[in-house]
């Protein structure tokens, strides 16, 4: 099984939790590196995390959550993306477990057509 | 004559299901994936990143109006690797100073190359906090040897 078939159980609940997440991996150890809301969507997927691997001790998972200040509306989480060559709305997306429409609606004042981005752009990444 | 005009008809309808495979693919964010369609049955290939996107895509497909079943093949991609940990001294100082303001003072760590052990106990109360202070210091990666304070 790999680490993440292991934890998909956990990137699941981020996902629906409003969890935006980056994943990367050295070693057989998963990174998750993400913003979650609020700190009970945090909680929940450290709970995840304790019920897959009790007390941790497997050592296959990094997982790095910060909150997002609360009250902040989705769009101005103070996350930003930085366009570069090659990027879509979709593959942006992915980056962040959100849709292209997501970033879309959130970026309006900035971009006229969807397909249109360009590299150096900053994008409003919302909270998913 | 009949069987040709069957399987006619049969591979057009397998096509207006794969197009509105795909679509709900697009309509929901999933990239990297192609659809196919025979005898209503779905099957995805192509590469994605996240196993939580290769569940989506499945789940998106099943959706579908006229599809029977679906066959993942989605295959996993490498994901990039990590940002490397800042050098062991500087990240072992991180690391208490994270432990120390968590108030986890029965906690120890060590690095070596990136790689944090901690040893000693806290409190069973505080024992989730201790290693995610841990987590959220830039580390390589965990070897947690924790105890929890009876």
């Amino acid at each position: 099984m790999s680490v993440q078939e292991k934890y998909q159980s956990l990137l699941e609940l981020a996902n629906q939790n409003g969890t935006t997440y980056s994943l990367s991996e050295a070693d057989g150890v998963l990174h998750v590196d993400g913003n979650a809301p609020s700190e009970e969507a945090k909680k929940q997927i450290w709970d995840e995390y304790n019920r897959i691997d009790p007390d941790f001790r497997s050592g296959d998972l990094v997982l790095n959550i910060a909150v997002n200040a609360e009250g902040t509306p989705a769009g101005a989480g103070g996350h930003t993306y930085t366009v570069e060559a090659g990027d879509n709305l979709t593959k942006i997306g992915q980056k962040y477990g959100i849709t292209w429409q997501q970033i879309y609606e959130a970026n309006r004042d900035i971009l006229k057509d969807p397909d249109k981005i360009y590299p150096g752009q900053e994008l409003k990444i919302p909270i998913g | 004559m009949a069987s040709v005009l069957t399987f006619a008809c049969g591979g057009k309808k397998d096509a207006d299901i794969q197009k509105a495979v795909q679509d709900k693919l697009t309509a929901d964010g999933v990239t990297g994936v192609t659809a196919t369609v025979k005898d209503g049955v779905a099957t995805l290939s192509g590469q994605v990143a996240d196993i939580t996107v290769k569940s989506k895509a499945e789940n998106s497909a099943k959706t579908v109006d006229g599809v029977k079943s679906v066959t993942n093949n989605i295959a996993l991609k490498a994901l990039p690797t990590p940002t490397p940990p800042i050098v062991d001294p500087a990240l072992a100082g991180k690391v208490n100073e994270n432990l120390k303001k968590a108030g986890c003072t029965g906690a120890t760590a060590t690095v070596e190359n990136g790689k944090v052990t901690i040893k000693g106990s806290v409190p069973e109360a505080k024992y989730v906090e201790c290693i995610r202070v841990v987590n959220e210091a830039g580390v390589g990666s965990v070897d947690n040897q924790l105890q929890k304070a009876k």
